[in-house]
């Protein structure tokens, strides 16, 4: 009997065995474009058989198990997502394979991407290790009845002899934030917890005042007038013009400031700009609007750029199903359609789409936004720079150290990164 | 002749009780003491992640850049009086809330029901809920102390109350455990004791300084240590809460520890740091164990 059971039990498995399908297996971040693309997959498993199964974790898990399965020879993810920040660091370990191959093979076309974002998560030194998956550079949020107010534009006249409107340049905005800080509002809500949150957004504080990270050469080039202006205006939103403790607010929290009504700008990811028309979260539905972050001049902008890429792991149980999986998730129908569900596009077919133009006001602010943001510096040792702009900047706005000295530890610590890896010679 | 005997037999018992522990002893091994000399070989390499090998041997290289490091340091003192006031804090609190419920006859295990339901609970969601408490404008804490006139309170960003802030989230997830321990101690006490010194005309205050005191010395070191080498670990509470901010105000060494290994990829001087941090808590441990062994 317990033979037959036995017999019975194996030939039971053998046939889910060979009746299951391949699987792909990813490890991705819990974020909109995760979700918009969970959706479309039972598409993709009717058109090919495959199954995909998403591992779906916070941000701050990622690192630490993707890490151990990409050092393993045979790791359990067929296909990753990897954000800019870690770019370096794989390319340099060895762990993502070119894709190069592939994309010729199946004439996969890679030059409809945002060039900035192809340099961020598509090529390094001329190869192709990812397709970028999603943006997330960072905008200015802002209240447009806020600025449609009679009241205001009349104030606002009066006090600044210039029109209240859609900021042209970084120093107009700024008038705006201290003009809005009245009644109980807020003219700003500031990111400041430490590390990325600051770090992220302090960047764009940095571009709108026409600094740079660093030189051609890597010279770091951050403690100098635009720097240590960059720094001091930070500083002065979150004790002058933001709420209560905004220096240890997340992103979550500053979101929520500013949907609740609190707020007449934030800088954030772009990704943002669909949950404040979403009532159940936000009670400021229809009346906030993104643009690109403003820059010293109107032609030039001051968004940090960043997104996320598409890669197939060296550890790859299966790089042919996922490299599938990739081809069908970046094609122009279902990039659209994810864009159409909300999502964040990287390909500028998708922007230019008229249905999606049609749908989303702010796709021209979008694009406009990818195309004049600026990139953080990739190297293997982002996530550590990040975690000292974080440490310092956090310590300045703390009134712990001045602005200059935050920026001059800055300029040390990333000087002897960049020299550990090969960049600043 | 007998001597003889009985040491034969005692040897034989000696064996047969190596036999039976080797199993447990083989597993300790694996689990415990082979990650811990594994840890104490890397920090003599340069192992990093980008690296992953054991090519380069750098001595005593690891702990001697981890002393010299500022932060690394800031973070070990951050963490030594961290550790001094949760844990003492939460002792006096612990024994207080352990004292009263020992004299409780009626609901007792409703009583530990509530107070067992914080320590039941993930750190993580600990420190998710209590930041959302303590949201400075949208939080429950400043609202209800608004309504008392008291004005916002900047809980996490503000360098000198954040600290602070994190010690009483701790407090209130870890004092259970702390009131459960002594509690079983007091429970175990004999009464004939204190029925003596009543009958002697001992009051309240003379029986707890006399009798309860000395006859808990060994149930209070343990509870100590136990929760000593807990928070000396603690790491959930920080990355959910303050991520070490405001600037370094809450930079503990744990988190410190996790930061150069993830962060910065560097496991060999990260590995240094944990052993530093080991041998320290060690050496603490084996100094209660011993004063708790002299005074018995």
């Amino acid at each position: 009997m317990f033979k037959k059971l036995l017999l019975g039990s194996v030939v039971a498995l053998g046939f889910t065995g060979s009746a299951m399908a391949e699987t792909v297996n990813i490890l991705m971040e819990g974020v909109p474009d995760t979700q918009f693309v969970k959706e479309l997959i039972p598409e993709f498993t009717k058109e090919t058989g495959i199954e995909v199964n998403l591992e779906v974790v916070n941000y701050a898990e990622m690192h630490t198990k993707l890490v151990p399965q990409l050092v393993s020879p045979q790791g359990s993810y067929s296909a990753i997502v990897v954000d800019f920040y870690w770019v370096g660091e794989f390319v340099k370990a060895g762990w993502m394979q070119p894709l190069d191959e592939r994309i010729k093979a199946d004439n996969f076309d890679t030059s409809v991407y945002v060039p900035a974002l192809m340099d961020l998560v598509g090529q390094v030194d001329g190869t192709t290790y990812m397709l970028p998956f999603y943006n997330y550079a960072m905008g200015l949020t802002y209240r447009t009845d806020l600025l449609a107010d009679a009241q205001n534009q009349a104030d606002f006249k009066a006090k600044y002899g210039m029109d209240l409107k859609v900021p042209a340049t970084w120093d107009e905005y700024l008038k705006q934030v201290e003009f809005f800080t009245k009644d109980g509002m807020h003219g700003v809500v500031n990111q400041g917890l430490r590390p990325d949150p600051i770090a992220m957004e302090w960047s764009n504080y940095l571009f709108a005042n026409g600094g740079t990270y660093h030189d051609a050469d890597w010279n770091p080039t951050l403690n100098n007038e635009a720097g240590v202006k960059a720094v001091e205006q930070y500083k002065t939103m979150i004790d002058k013009f933001g709420p209560v403790g905004s220096a240890s607010f997340s992103f979550d929290e500053a979101f929520n400031v500013m949907a609740q009504g609190k707020a007449y700008s934030y800088i954030t990811y772009n990704f943002f700009r669909t949950a404040y028309d979403d009532p159940s979260k936000s009670a400021v539905v229809g009346k906030v609007e993104i643009m690109p972050v403003p820059g010293p001049t109107p032609e030039q902008g001051g968004s940090l750029n960043g997104a996320w890429g598409w890669a197939i792991p060296k550890s790859s149980p299966n790089p042919d199903a996922a490299w599938t999986f990739l081809k069908w998730v970046e094609s122009k129908e279902i990039a659209k359609k994810r864009a159409l569900a909300g999502g964040s596009p990287t390909r500028t077919d998708v922007f230019d789409d008229p249905d999606l133009n049609a749908k989303y006001a702010y796709f021209p602010a979008l694009k406009q936004m990818l195309l004049t943001s600026h990139n953080f510096p990739v190297f293997t040792y982002t996530p550590q720079l990040v975690e000292v702009l974080g440490r310092e900047l956090s310590l300045a706005v703390a009134g712990e150290k001045s602005p200059s000295d935050a920026l001059a530890a800055i300029e040390a610590e990333m000087a002897e990164l960049a020299r550990k890896d090969g960049k600043l010679k | 002749m007998s001597g003889i005997k009985a040491s034969a037999a005692d040897r034989r018992d000696a064996r047969f009780g190596y036999v039976l522990a080797a199993p447990s002893l083989t597993v300790l091994f694996l689990i415990i003491l082979f990650p811990v000399l594994s840890a104490l070989y890397t920090s003599l390499h340069e192992y990093t992640l980008i690296a992953p090998n054991f090519d380069i041997f750098t001595g005593f290289d690891n702990f001697r850049l981890a002393l010299a490091d500022a932060e690394f340091r800031h973070s070990a003192w951050l963490t030594i009086r961290f550790v001094i006031g949760v844990v003492l804090l939460e002792f006096v609190i612990g024994f207080g809330i352990a004292l009263m419920l020992n004299k409780v006859e009626r609901f007792k295990p409703i009583y530990y029901a509530i107070l067992l339901c914080p320590l039941l609970m993930n750190p993580v969601i600990v420190g998710l809920i209590w930041r959302m408490f303590l949201h400075p404008n949208l939080g429950i804490v400043n609202y209800l102390l608004s309504t008392v006139g008291l004005g916002p309170v900047n809980w996490l960003g503000d360098t000198k109350i954040a600290i602070w802030t994190v010690i009483m989230v701790d407090i209130w997830h870890q004092v259970s455990f702390m009131i459960v321990l002594l509690l079983a101690g007091l429970a175990s006490l004999p009464k004939e004791p204190y029925e003596a010194a009543r009958v002697d005309g001992a009051n309240a205050f003379q029986c707890f300084i006399h009798i309860t005191l000395p006859m808990m010395r060994t149930v209070i070191i343990v509870t100590l240590l136990i929760r000593l080498i807990f928070a000396v670990k603690t790491y959930d509470l920080i990355y959910i809460m303050t991520r070490g901010g405001p600037g370094v105000a809450t930079d503990l060494v744990s988190y410190f520890i996790y930061r150069t290994a993830f962060v910065g990829l560097n496991i060999g001087e990260a590995s240094a740091m944990s052993i530093i941090l080991l041998t320290a808590i060690l050496g603490l441990t084996a100094y209660l164990y011993r004063y708790m062994r002299s005074i018995r």
